[in-house]
C-alpha cells in the first residue's frame, strides 16, 4: 500500500531522520512563511499547482482552501502538509528498493535530485546492493559519489537508519526525492514516497493510513465490454480474459474469486457486473483444486436467484467434486461446461 | 534439478494438523505419496489418520530420513517453516503457503543460497507426477501419466493446462507449478533443464504471465539447452499497465514486462507461442506423436 508525504514523513521522524518542521494544514497556520502541499499519491503535484508558498494568514487561508478542491490525476486532497520552507543549496536523490530479479536490496541514488530525476539517464545513478553491516560502506560510496566528504557520517548514519526502517517496516520502496543539503550544511528529506508490502499487515497492528490498499482482484478492463469474466487464480482468471478476447470479444473486467468462492463473494461479484451495461454474458470458469465445485455452485444457485438483471452464465467448473456442482446446476436448468473451448462457444453465441 | 530430487523417498507435512494439511495429507497419499509423518509445533504424539505428528523436522530426523517436506503452514509462520526445513537438510522443500511477505522471501533466499535444498514455490501448487507421486494440492485425478513436462508460475493455470491435456489423450511426466510471487524459490530454468535431461519427456509446456522478466531467462535458457519442442503461453495480454492483477507478482511495471514483449521474446528464442490457453492446447495436441 502507498503512503501520503505526511505519513511517510511520520515514519522518517521514529528513526530521528530529519524532515522538514511541518504542520497539518488546519483553520489557522502555526507558523509562517509555509510551503502547502497537497496530499495526494501522485507525482506531478508541483506542475499542477499543489505546491505553493504562503507568507501571510490571507495568503494560507485562500491558498489552502484552493488546494483542497484542486484534483490532481484523479485525487482530491484530503489532508494538506505546511512545512517550513528550506534554504536549498542542493537537491540529491536518494531511495530503497528490492529488486525481485537479484533478491536483494538495491539503494538507488543521482546527484541531481528534485522533479526532473526521471530525465536522469539511467546509468547515472549510483546503485548498491544493501545487507545487514554494509551501510557504512554504502554511506562512504555515497558521499564520495554526491561529492560530499564532509557528510560521510551523516550519510553513513542516514544509510544505515533507512535500511533498518525499511526492513522492520516491510517497505517494498522507500524514496527520498529529494533529499536536500540546505546552506547551513543539513540533510534533509524534502519528500518521502514509501510503499508497504500489503502481505505483512498481520505484524503490524498499528498501519493505519489515508488511503485503502488498492483492490487487486477485481479491475475493470473496458466498461463497453460485451463479456464479464468470474475465474478463480490470478492466472486462470487473466487467461480467461486473453481467451474472450482471442474469440472475438470484449472482456469487461478481470476477477479473481481466490479460493473462497462462497454465496456473498460470488453476490458480489455479480452486482458489480451488472453495472457494466453492455454485458451480454458471464462467463464462469473455475478450476477447483483447495476450492471445491459443489459449493462454487451452490453459490452460483444462491446468488442468482436474488438478482433479476443478471445476464445468462456460461459456467465452466472442473476439479474436485465436480460431480455433485453438475448435478445440483442441471437441477436448476443451468447448463454446465466441461471445458472453457465449450463455455466461450456459448458466451459467442449470446454476443 | 534432477529427477530423483522430486521422488525422494520419505515425505513429511509441516503444518499437517491444519484444515489444508490434513486435507491435502489424504489426497497426496491417495496419489502414491509416502507420507511418513508431520510437523505442528507442540501437538507431538498426536496423529492424522496414522500419520505420527512431531514437534520439529529434527525430531522427525532422530527417527527416519526426510527427503521432501511440503509447507502448509499459515504466511505468518512460512518463513519459520521454510527455514526450519532448511536448516534440517531437507533436500526438496515445497511450500504451497500464499502471502509470504516479500522482506521473508529476501531472508529465505539469502538462506537457500548458501544451501543444497531446493524450495519449490511459495504460492504455488507443487508437483504432480501422475501415477508416481504428488507434492502439493495439484487435483491427481485430471491428470494422466505421459511425456509432456509442464511448469508455470500460476496455479489454476497449471491444472487448466493439465487437464487439457489430459482430455485430448496427452499424457503428463511432469506437472509444476513454481508459484507467482516475485521472490520465489526454483524458477523456470531449473525446470526446463529437468525436463530437457529426462529421456522420456518428449514435449515441454511452458505458461508465464506477466511482470518480472523471468520469461527471458527461460527464453534464453531455451535458445541454448533445450532441444525438445517448447510450447509457450505467457497470460495477461490485455492486462492495464500499473495495475496489479491479483497476486503479487502480476503487475505489469514496464513495456518488457508484457505478455507481447515476453511472447515476442520466447518465439525468437524457439519456442512455440500462443496467444491463449486454448490454443496453446491445440498446439500441444495437434503435435501429437
Amino acid at each position: 500500500m502507498k503512503l501520503l508525504e505526511y505519513e511517510g514523513k511520520k515514519i522518517l521522524q521514529t528513526s530521528n531522520i530529519a524532515v522538514p518542521k511541518s504542520f497539518v494544514a488546519g483553520e489557522s497556520a502555526d507558523f509562517l512563511p509555509a510551503v502547502l502541499k497537497s496530499q495526494v499519491p501522485v507525482g506531478g503535484r508541483g506542475k499542477a499547482g499543489g505546491v505553493v508558498i504562503v507568507k501571510d494568514d490571507a495568503e494560507y487561508t485562500a491558498e489552502r482552501e484552493k488546494i483542497s478542491h484542486l484534483e490532481i490525476k484523479g485525487y482530491t486532497p484530503k489532508t494538506i502538509l505546511a512545512e517550513q520552507p528550506l534554504d536549498i543549496d542542493r537537491e540529491l536523490y536518494l531511495s530503497l528498493v528490492i529488486d525481485k530479479a537479484t533478491a536483494s536490496t538495491e539503494l538507488m541514488a543521482h546527484k541531481r535530485g528534485g522533479v526532473e530525476v526521471e530525465d536522469n539517464a539511467a546509468e547515472d545513478f549510483l546503485k548498491l546492493t544493501l545487507e545487514t553491516g554494509s551501510a557504512d560502506a554504502a554511506g562512504q560510496q555515497l558521499a564520495d559519489y554526491y561529492d560530499l566528504p564532509d557528510k560521510t557520517f551523516a550519510l553513513q548514519d542516514l544509510v544505515e537508519k533507512l535500511y533498518v526502517l525499511f526492513n522492520q517496516q516491510d517497505m517494498t520502496l522507500l524514496e527520498i526525492n529529494p533529499l536536500v543539503l540546505t546552506k547551513t550544511g543539513e540533510l534533509v528529506a524534502a519528500d518521502a514516497k514509501i510503499t508497504l508490502d500489503d502481505a505483512a499487515q498481520f505484524r503490524h497492528p498499528d498501519w493505519s493510513f489515508e488511503l485503502d490498499p488498492v483492490e487487486t482482484n477485481f479491475v475493470t478492463l473496458d466498461e463497453t465490454g460485451n463479456v464479464a469474466t468470474i475465474a478463480n487464480g490470478a492466472g486462470l482468471a487473466m487467461a480467461t480474459v486473453d481467451a474472450v478476447a482471442d474469440n472475438g470479444m470484449k472482456p469487461a473486467n478481470f476477477l479473481d474469486i481466490g479460493g473462497g468462492a462462497n454465496e456473498a463473494s460470488v453476490l458480489a461479484a455479480f452486482k458489480r457486473i451488472t453495472e457494466y451495461s453492455h454485458v451480454k454474458v458471464i462467463i464462469i470458469n473455475i478450476f477447483a483444486g483447495i476450492t471445491r465445485c459443489d459449493e462454487v455452485a451452490r453459490a452460483i444457485i444462491a446468488a442468482r436467484a436474488q438478482l433479476d438483471d443478471l445476464p445468462p452464465l456460461a459456467i465452466r467448473l472442473a476439479g474436485t467434486n465436480y460431480e455433485q456442482a453438475a448435478k445440483l446446476l442441471q437441477q436448476q436448468n443451468i447448463p454446465i461446461h466441461a471445458n472453457l473451448d465449450q463455455a466461450l462457444a456459448a458466451a459467442k453465441e449470446l454476443t | 534439478m534432477n529427477a530423483q530430487l522430486l521422488t525422494g523417498k520419505n515425505v513429511i507435512v509441516q503444518g499437517i494438523t491444519g484444515s489444508h494439511g490434513s486435507f491435502h495429507t489424504r489426497a497426496m497419499i491417495a496419489a502414491g505419496t509416502n507420507i511418513v509423518a508431520g510437523t505442528t509445533p507442540g501437538k507431538a504424539g498426536q496423529n492424522v489418520d496414522g500419520i505420527p505428528v512431531y514437534n520439529s523436522i529434527v525430531d522427525v530426523q532422530n527417527d527416519m530420513s526426510v527427503d521432501t517436506s511440503v509447507i502448509f503452514v499459515p504466511a505468518a509462520f512460512a518463513k519459520s517453516a521454510i527455514l526450519e526445513a532448511i536448516d534440517a537438510k531437507v533436500p526438496l522443500i515445497v511450500c504451497i503457503t500464499e502471502g509470504i511477505p516479500i522482506h521473508d522471501m529476501l531472508q529465505i533466499r539469502q538462506h537457500l543460497e548458501k544451501s543444497s535444498s531446493q524450495l519449490i514455490g511459495p504460492n504455488c501448487p507443487g508437483i504432480l507426477m501422475p501415477g508416481i507421486i504428488k507434492l502439493g494440492i495439484i487435483p491427481a485425478a485430471m491428470g494422466l501419466a505421459g511425456t509432456v513436462g509442464i511448469v508455470s508460475r500460476s496455479g489454476t493455470l497449471t491444472y487448466e493446462a493439465m487437464a487439457g491435456l489430459t482430455e485430448y489423450g496427452v499424457g503428463q511426466k511432469y506437472v509444476i507449478g513454481i508459484g507467482g510471487d516475485p521472490i520465489n524459490g526454483t524458477g523456470f530454468t531449473d525446470c526446463l533443464e529437468l525436463f530437457q535431461n529426462d529421456p522420456d519427456v518428449d514435449r515441454i509446456v511452458l505458461i508465464g504471465e506477466i511482470g518480472g522478466t523471468t520469461e527471458y531467462q527461460a527464453a534464453d535458457y531455451i535458445a541454448e539447452h533445450v532441444s525438445k519442442p517448447v510450447y509457450a503461453y505467457v497470460t495477461g495480454h490485455h492486462a492495464p499497465e500499473g495495475v496489479q492483477l491479483g497476486h503479487a507478482g502480476a503487475i505489469l511495471g514496464s513495456q518488457q514486462e508484457s505478455a507481447k514483449a515476453k511472447t515476442d521474446y520466447l518465439r525468437r528464442n524457439g519456442a512455440r507461442t500462443s496467444t491463449s490457453i486454448t490454443s496453446l492446447l491445440t498446439a500441444v495436441t495437434s503435435d501429437k506423436k
